[in-house]
């Protein structure tokens, strides 16, 4: 039994921190951007990203042969926990889903053109996967790809890819036979971004951001840009969101939300009293910390789940993103009850509480328990392999 | 990080579960409610013959010395096993403040026969109508000579008839004081209140009980630092204990979920109630990890002020919502006493207002959060 890092990562924990601390740049770092900040959609960003692969970080988990380091995923997850609390890009898909579905399933070809583009931080991506019709119900995809010569012809639309104004690559999921069953008609393309035939339409969010949706309208595609084997993709799909535990939804934001919403009850007052004498007040801010503590431990949970390797820590992974996302609204929700009628001030002005924050994180956190698998499609896994009850659906 | 327990660790807890398994059976259990001593006698010899009495205990005094982690191991077996027995009582409450603040006679006296089982200690700590705060002990302790005169009255002594010896908390000149008092002694008298869970549990009553000024624990004024010092750690199991009793009450429901049809279909098939149960199990998984990473943090001899109240506040709340929930997919046989998971339902709510509840943990948490 063991809390801590060894002292090896929490060398790695104090480095990262001290060089994020001495390369801090308003700019690239926006905390109320709120979940958007992991995205390098920016020139500043990019750059920053590029910095960060300077420093060897991006694929530290990558086999040796591929300009990896072929260490263990907690490191991953240490770095992407510290660019999340301060608010910085993360290492993202490039090196996760992307790259680690390409050294599994890629050809040769798309190794070599892809996977040093993603350790130099010069290349984003896209993912599509979503449809208006296969939210989550994700193998309902029904994008088409047909076979034309010596490759094929993507026709449909995605939705909710929120990297699509900036990516220079789409990595897409596509209907390749539309006879079999729907779990093994899918295969995955890479699609350059700026192909003539797709059309991105923004979507506007209730967020900061905004989200896309693409239009596919005759896109050419060579075989080479074929991922892996045909029909497969689903299968690819599944198995990086397991290879992908260690970077997925991040704690830090919440946690960071927490401490200032904490450091700013400490100096408020209200009616001429320090609102932190408030008795509600003192009981939400004891619930928030207790539930930020355990969401803590169930993410070292699933960590220490993956790190043994073996079974994927499914169970593991969906607990813990079930209690962290409904956590991260709470907490917004509990800040601005704590700040009554000011709460509603738009985010962004001086006037409000903390120039109203957790008004636009109120917002933005909305998304967290739709986004990456629902919280009913986590509790559904939840039913099935904790507690061995039947499929329900 | 690594969340594996030890050989020692693991050995330590399948004893534990199967000493509980054979003499804490559910037949047991319902057997020993509302009886007024309130525990077997042979469970209890099991204990101390192990080493799960004294396993806390220095082992310069005859017990285990083990850590807090392994004692949380073990108490989640005996939240498991709903396990009634004044463990917690003497060898965790009483046993920590007398080795906390004892003298070295006081020690060398008392822990042995606490950790063999041979000697009961409980703890007469609140009082009617008052509350969970240093100001709730009033039961005033007059010094008179070289001896304290003890006057007042206790509630929610726990096995109060079962022990030999009280430890009290008591209000003298100098702030709260804790003192040893025998059962026996003149002037004290009990009577059984009969609680939600049906455990042992008394109100007693001093009049004027006359114990001499060695039987004070520590230095003048000093009972309430002690007792506090010791509670931070003693909830911690009680935490664990509540994770032990929400993981049975889940899995004995999630099994009749499997069985019991409506419908033509299992209950386990029905989405709406599948998600109780993750949601559930969640929280129970999320309270198993606060309680092992207190009682690993106190094992690395770091403070858990925070931790500790964090813990019991957290899984408490999670044993009473857990069981409300599965009474609610049990139906109508969750309402009879005929079927098991009310013995859980009554425990959670009993075991959330004991030893500190969750009002006052909130307070603990937000003091630590906000006013330092």
């Amino acid at each position: 039994m063991d809390f801590d890092f060894s002292p090896e990562e929490q060398a790695f924990a104090d480095e990262v921190e001290q060089w994020l601390t001495d390369n801090h740049d308003p700019v690239v770092m926006d905390p109320t951007r709120e979940n958007f900040t992991q995205l390098a959609d920016t020139p500043e960003r990019r750059e920053f990203m590029k910095k960060l692969a300077s420093q060897g970080w991006l694929g530290m988990s990558w086999p040796k042969e591929y300009g990896g380091q072929e260490i263990e995923g907690v490191y991953e997850y240490i770095l992407n926990e510290a660019l999340a609390k301060h608010a910085a890009p993360q290492i993202g898909k490039g090196v996760g889903i992307i790259g680690k579905t390409l050294i599994r399933h890629g050809s040769d070809y798309l190794k070599q053109e892809f996977l040093p583009k993603i350790l130099n931080a010069e290349i984003e991506f896209a993912v599509g996967y979503s449809e208006p019709q296969a939210g989550s119900d994700a193998a309902n995809m029904q994008l088409k790809a047909e076979k034309k010569g010596d490759g094929w012809i993507l026709n449909g639309q995605k939705i909710w890819t929120t990297s699509a104004h900036f990516a220079d690559w789409y990595w897409v999921g596509a209907r390749t036979d539309s006879e079999a069953p729907k779990h093994s008609g899918i295969s995955l393309f890479l699609v350059p971004m700026n192909d003539p035939g797709l059309e991105i339409v923004s979507l506007p969010t209730i967020g900061k951001d905004t989200t896309n949706q693409v239009f596919f309208n005759d896109v050419y595609v060579p075989d080479d840009y074929l991922v892996g084997d045909e029909g497969k993709g689903f299968q690819y799909i599944s198995e990086a969101l397991d290879l992908e535990r260690f970077t997925m939804f991040t704690l830090s934001p919440s946690t960071e939300r927490a401490r200032v919403l904490i450091d700013w009850v400490k100096t408020a007052e209200r009616d001429g009293k320090p609102l932190k004498d408030d008795p509600n007040v003192r009981r939400l801010i004891a619930r928030i910390v207790t539930d930020q503590a355990v969401a803590k431990g169930l993410s070292v949970r699933f960590v220490c789940a993956a790190r043994k390797g073996g079974k994927p820590p499914t169970n593991e992974s969906s607990q813990y993103k079930l209690f962290a996302t409904q956590l991260s609204q709470r907490v917004c929700e509990d800040a601005l009850d704590i700040q009554g009628a000011a709460g509603q001030i738009r985010e962004g002005q001086e006037e409000g509480p903390i120039q109203g924050r957790f008004e636009g994180a109120y917002r933005a956190t909305v998304v967290e328990t739709i986004g990456g698998g629902s919280s009913e499609v986590q509790k559904n896994i939840i039913a099935r392999r904790y507690l061995g009850f039947p499929k329900n659906f | 990080m690594d969340l594996e327990f030890s050989e020692e660790q693991q050995m330590i807890k399948d004893m534990a579960r199967s000493i509980l398994d054979e003499h804490s059976s559910v037949e047991a259990v319902r057997q020993i409610e509302d009886d007024a001593r309130g525990y077997s006698e042979a469970l209890w010899e099991q204990l101390g013959e192990s080493g799960l009495l004294g396993l806390t205990i220095p082992t310069e005094h005859g017990g285990g010395g083990q850590t807090l982690f392994e004692a949380a191991l073990v108490y989640e077996e005996l939240g498991r096993t709903l396990a009634t027995v004044p463990h917690f009582v003497s060898a965790v409450m009483s046993a920590g403040i007398l080795n906390e603040a004892g003298s070295d006679a006081q020690k060398s006296e008392w822990l042995p026969r606490i950790a063999s089982g041979q000697g009961i200690f409980t703890l007469a700590w609140l009082e009617p109508e008052r509350g969970y705060g240093p100001v709730g002990v009033q039961l005033e302790a007059k010094a008179v000579g070289d001896t304290f005169v003890l006057s007042g009255t206790k509630q929610h002594v726990y096995f109060g008839s079962a022990a030999d010896q009280l430890l009290v908390l008591a209000r003298s000149e100098a702030g709260i004081d804790i003192f040893v008092v025998d059962a026996k002694a003149d002037g004290l008298s009990m009577k059984q209140l009969l609680s939600q869970s049906g455990d042992a549990q008394y109100r007693v009553n001093f009049d004027n009980v006359t114990v001499s000024a060695s039987a004070r624990v520590g230095a003048a004024g000093s009972g309430w630092e002690t007792f506090s010092t010791v509670m931070n750690d003693g909830i911690v199991l009680l935490a664990s204990q509540a994770v032990g009793g929400a993981q049975q009450a889940l899995d004995i429901t999630s099994e009749y979920m499997k069985v019991r049809t409506q419908f033509d279909k299992p209950l386990a098939a029905f989405q709406s109630l599948a998600h109780y149960m993750a949601d559930a199990s969640t929280n129970i998984e999320g309270g198993r990890m606060i309680v092992h990473e207190a009682a690993w943090t106190r094992s690395q001899g770091r403070s858990i002020k925070r931790l500790a109240p964090m813990a019991k506040l957290f899984c408490c709340d999670t044993y009473t919502q857990v069981t409300r929930t599965c009474e609610q997919l049990w139906g109508g046989v969750g309402f009879t006493l005929e079927y098991d998971v009310q013995l859980y339902f009554r425990r959670a709510k009993q075991l959330e207002l004991s030893w500190w509840d969750s009002p006052y943990l909130e307070e603990l948490v937000a003091a630590d959060v906000l006013d330092s």
